[in-house]
C-alpha cells in the first residue's frame, strides 16, 4: 500500500486460529499473517482430528466397517453409508429392493434437511447471532426423532446395510414425516423473515467473499460452494443413483459467488428435499427392505470401483478397491469438505478477518470429514 | 469436447496392453499406456486411462482444456508387485463423465510430475499421497505433511507399516 | 483490656463456607467450547432449548480456557492434537473439572484397534478425569446426567432424587 509518493512501511504479524475456537466448527488450525486486519495470508493447518479411517477400512471387513462411515461426516452421517453401501454393492453384485432405495432415500434426504438446519445455526453463531440456533435445533430436534424410531440412533447412523436397510419404517413414521413437512414448510417464511432479511446478516454476508466458478472447478469445490458460485453440478441429476431420478425437484444455483448465495441455496435446498421426501412417501412401494442371499461374509469381486453421491456438503465419493477377500485392498474417500476447505488459502487473501470467518462459514466444514 | 475426442487425444499417448487388475499375475515391467472404456453404470468411471508417471501432467493438462474438474488423488500400494499406483479421478461438470487416470511407479523411487500447477485443488491432495505412501511429486510448491503429525517420518497406509 | 485468648462459639463456621462455595461451583459450572468430533453435536443439543443444559447454570460456554472451570472433552484426541488439549487444561485455573464425554475420550472409542498410529486412547492418560460420560455418541440425557454426578462429586449431595426403577 503506498499513499502518494511514500510507500508505508508494512508490518505483518502472525495470529494463530485454532485448534479450539469456536468459529472451527471442530479442530481446524489456520495460520494467519495479518496485515492489521486484512489477511495477508491463511494456511489452514489440518490432521488434529485424524482417526485413519482409510487404514481401517483396510483392517475391518467390509460389514465391521460400517460404523466407521457415519463418524466422519457425522452431520449428515447417512450419505457416508449411502455412498460406502453403494460401492460395495457395485462391487459385489448386489441389488436392492426398491422399497429399501425409497427409504434410503427419504431418510438420506431428512438427514440432508436436519444438517442445513444445524449448519444455519452454526452460521450465524459464526457471525454473531446467537438466537437461530435455538430454532433449528428445535426443529432438528424433530427430525432426529423420527430417524431415531426407526434407525436408533440420533447422529451417527449405522442403518444401510448391503443389500438393503436393516429395518422397515412404519405408519407412524410415516405420519410423523408428513406433520413434519407441513411443519417446516409454515417454518420457512419465518427463518426468511428473521435471518435472510435481516440487515446486519445481509450486510455480513452480500458481495462477501466471493468464489469465481472456475475456482471451484481448480479445487474440485462441490455442493452448496459450487451451486452458490452459478455451476449446476448435482451428482443426483448428473450420475443418477438410488431412485432418484423419479422424484421431480430443482437444483438450486444462484450465479451471485458470494456468503449470501451460498446460504440461500442451502435454504431452497431444505425445500426441495422436503419435496423429495413427500414424493417418495406417496410413491413408497410395499415389498422387502433386504436382498435375499447377501452372504454373512463378503468377499466383493477383484477390482476397483467408484461411487459418488451427493452429500449435504457436495460430492462425497468412495474408491473400492477389492482383493477378493473380506477386507477391502484399498478404500479411499473422497471427502467434499476436503476440496471445499483447499480453496481457502486462496480466496480468503486480502479479506478482513471477519469477512474470512464468514466464508469458512459459509463453505460448511465438518473437520473429521477432511481429516478422516 | 465430447469422451470421444478424449480418448482419441488419450490414445495419441497411450499403447494397448493388457489390463492390469488386482492381485493378478502382472510382469515386473512398468506398462507403457492403456486407455480402456468403461461402463459407468458397472465401474462408476467411463475411461480407465494408464500413462507413464511423466506424463500425468500432459493428462492434467488435457483435462483442463476439457474442463474437468480434479476430484481426487489417491495412491495404491501393490507390495506384491513392488509398485505403487497413483489415481487421479477428474470428473465433467457438464455430462457427469468421470476419466480416471492412472501411473504406475517402482515402489523403490515412487516419483513424478506434480499437477499443481494446473489444478490448484491438487496441492492437498498430493500431499496427503505423500503423507501416507511417501509418494514424492517433484515440483509441488510445498510437500509437507497434512494429516499426519508435522515431525511425522512414517507413511501409515504401506501395507508393510507396522504401529 | 485483656486478650481475648479463644474465639467465642458461633462468630466463624468454616465447614459451612466450604459447603457453600461447593453449592456455588457446582451450580455455575463454566464449560470451555472444546468440541473435537461427533459428541460435540450432542453438547451442542444439550446446550439448545430441547435438553438445555442451562437449567444447571452451565449455559456460559466460554472459548477462553481461563475463564472456565469444566472441560468437557468431546470427541476423539488423536496425538496431533494432544499437546494443545494438555496446553488448555494447564491454562484452566484451579478448581478445575474434567468430564470426558464419550467413548473416545474414555478409551479410544470405535477407533481402538491394534496397530493404530494416531488415536490416544483415552483422554486420561493425558490429565485425570472426574466423570466419565459413556456412549457413541451419549445422549444429551446422559450429558446431563454426567453433569448431576460432577455436582455430587462437588457437592456430595445429588440434586435430584434417582428415578425408581418402577
Amino acid at each position: 500500500m503506498s499513499y502518494g509518493t511514500q510507500s508505508i512501511h508494512r508490518e505483518t504479524f502472525v495470529l494463530n486460529l485454532g485448534p479450539q475456537h469456536p468459529a472451527t466448527h471442530g479442530v481446524l488450525r489456520i495460520k494467519l499473517t495479518m496485515d492489521g486486519e486484512y489477511i495477508d495470508d491463511a494456511e489452514p493447518v489440518i490432521g488434529y482430528g485424524h482417526r485413519m479411517q482409510e487404514k481401517m477400512g483396510e483392517n475391518r471387513t467390509y460389514v465391521k466397517y460400517l460404523p466407521n462411515t457415519a463418524r466422519m461426516d457425522y452431520v449428515a452421517a447417512l450419505f457416508n453409508s449411502h455412498g460406502y453401501v453403494c460401492a460395495v454393492e457395485r462391487l459385489a453384485g448386489i441389488t436392492v429392493p426398491e422399497r429399501a432405495e425409497f427409504i434410503r432415500v427419504i431418510t438420506a434426504e431428512l438427514n440432508r434437511v436436519a444438517s442445513h438446519l444445524l449448519w444455519v445455526g452454526a452460521f450465524l453463531i459464526d457471525l454473531g447471532g446467537f438466537t437461530p440456533l435455538l430454532y433449528t435445533f428445535d426443529d432438528r430436534e424433530q427430525i432426529l426423532d423420527l430417524l431415531e424410531a426407526v434407525t436408533g440412533a440420533r447422529l451417527t447412523f449405522c442403518y444401510y446395510r448391503f443389500g438393503g436397510v436393516c429395518n422397515d419404517i412404519d405408519d407412524e413414521f410415516i405420519a410423523g414425516t408428513r406433520k413434519f413437512i407441513a411443519h417446516l414448510r409454515s417454518r420457512m417464511p419465518m427463518y426468511h423473515a428473521f435471518i435472510t432479511k435481516n440487515i446486519i446478516f445481509r450486510k455480513r454476508c452480500e458481495e462477501i467473499a466471493p468464489i469465481s466458478a472456475e475456482t471451484c472447478r481448480k479445487y474440485g469445490a462441490t455442493g452448496p460452494v459450487m451451486r452458490g458460485s452459478g455451476v449446476a453440478y448435482d451428482v443426483r441429476k448428473l450420475e443418477p443413483y438410488s431412485v432418484y431420478p423419479r422424484f421431480a425437484f430443482n437444483v438450486p444455483v444462484y450465479p451471485q459467488c458470494d456468503c449470501m448465495a451460498r446460504y440461500l441455496v442451502r435454504m431452497d435446498e431444505m425445500v426441495e428435499s422436503l419435496r423429495i421426501v413427500e414424493q417418495a412417501l406417496e410413491q413408497l412401494p410395499g415389498g422387502p427392505v433386504m436382498a435375499e442371499k447377501v452372504p454373512r461374509m463378503l468377499k466383493p469381486a477383484k477390482g476397483d470401483c467408484y461411487f459418488n453421491v451427493e452429500s449435504a456438503r457436495g460430492t462425497f465419493g468412495v474408491r473400492l478397491v477389492s482383493d477378493g477377500t473380506d477386507k477391502a485392498y484399498r478404500l479411499k474417500l473422497r471427502s467434499p469438505c476436503f476440496s471445499n476447505l483447499s480453496l481457502f488459502q486462496e480466496c480468503s487473501r486480502g479479506l478482513l478477518l471477519p469477512d474470512a470467518l464468514a466464508l469458512l462459514g459459509s463453505l460448511d466444514l465438518v473437520i473429521p470429514d477432511i481429516d478422516r | 469436447m465430447s469422451l470421444e475426442i478424449i480418448k482419441a487425444k488419450f490414445s495419441a499417448f497411450a499403447v494397448h496392453g493388457a489390463p492390469l487388475t488386482a492381485g493378478a499375475d502382472t510382469p515386473a515391467a512398468l506398462p507403457v499406456s492403456l486407455v480402456v472404456e468403461t461402463r459407468h453404470a458397472v465401474k462408476g468411471y467411463d475411461l480407465d486411462v494408464t500413462v507413464p508417471p511423466e506424463r500425468v501432467t500432459d493428462a492434467a493438462r488435457l483435462l483442463d482444456e476439457a474442463a474437468f474438474m480434479l476430484e481426487a488423488i489417491t495412491g495404491l500400494d501393490w507390495i506384491a508387485e513392488q509398485q505403487f499406483e497413483v489415481v487421479y479421478d477428474y470428473t465433467s461438470l457438464t455430462t457427469g463423465a468421470r476419466v480416471t487416470v492412472r501411473a504406475r511407479l517402482p515402489r523403490a523411487t515412487p516419483e513424478l510430475p506434480s499437477i499443481a500447477g494446473i489444478y490448484p485443488g491438487a496441492n492437498w491432495h498430493e500431499r496427503e499421497t505423500h503423507d501416507f505412501f511417501g509418494i514424492v511429486f517433484t515440483g509441488h510448491p510445498g510437500l509437507t505433511t497434512l494429516l499426519l503429525p508435522e515431525d511425522a517420518v512414517f507413511h501409515p497406509l504401506l501395507k508393510d507399516f507396522s504401529a | 483490656m485483656e486478650k481475648q485468648t479463644e474465639v467465642p462459639q458461633g462468630l466463624i463456621h468454616f465447614a459451612m463456607l466450604d459447603k457453600a462455595l461447593a453449592l456455588a461451583r457446582a451450580n455455575s459450572l463454566w464449560p470451555m467450547t472444546f468440541g473435537l468430533a461427533c459428541c460435540a453435536i450432542e453438547m451442542m443439543a444439550t446446550g439448545a432449548s430441547r435438553f438445555d443444559m442451562a437449567r444447571f447454570g452451565c449455559e456460559v460456554f466460554r472459548p477462553s480456557p481461563r475463564q472456565c472451570d469444566l472441560m468437557i472433552v468431546c470427541g476423539t484426541v488423536n496425538k496431533k492434537m494432544s499437546p494443545a488439549v494438555r496446553t488448555l487444561y494447564d491454562q484452566m485455573p484451579e478448581p478445575k473439572w474434567v468430564i470426558a464425554l464419550g467413548n473416545c475420550a474414555i478409551s479410544g472409542g470405535p477407533f481402538k484397534f491394534p496397530g493404530q498410529y494416531a488415536v490416544v486412547e483415552g483422554v486420561d492418560q493425558l490429565f485425570p478425569v472426574d466423570v466419565y460420560v459413556p456412549g457413541c455418541p451419549p445422549r444429551p440425557e446422559a450429558l446431563i446426567e454426567g453433569i448431576l454426578a460432577l455436582e455430587k462429586k462437588l457437592t456430595g449431595r445429588r440434586r435430584w432424587p434417582v428415578a425408581s426403577a418402577s
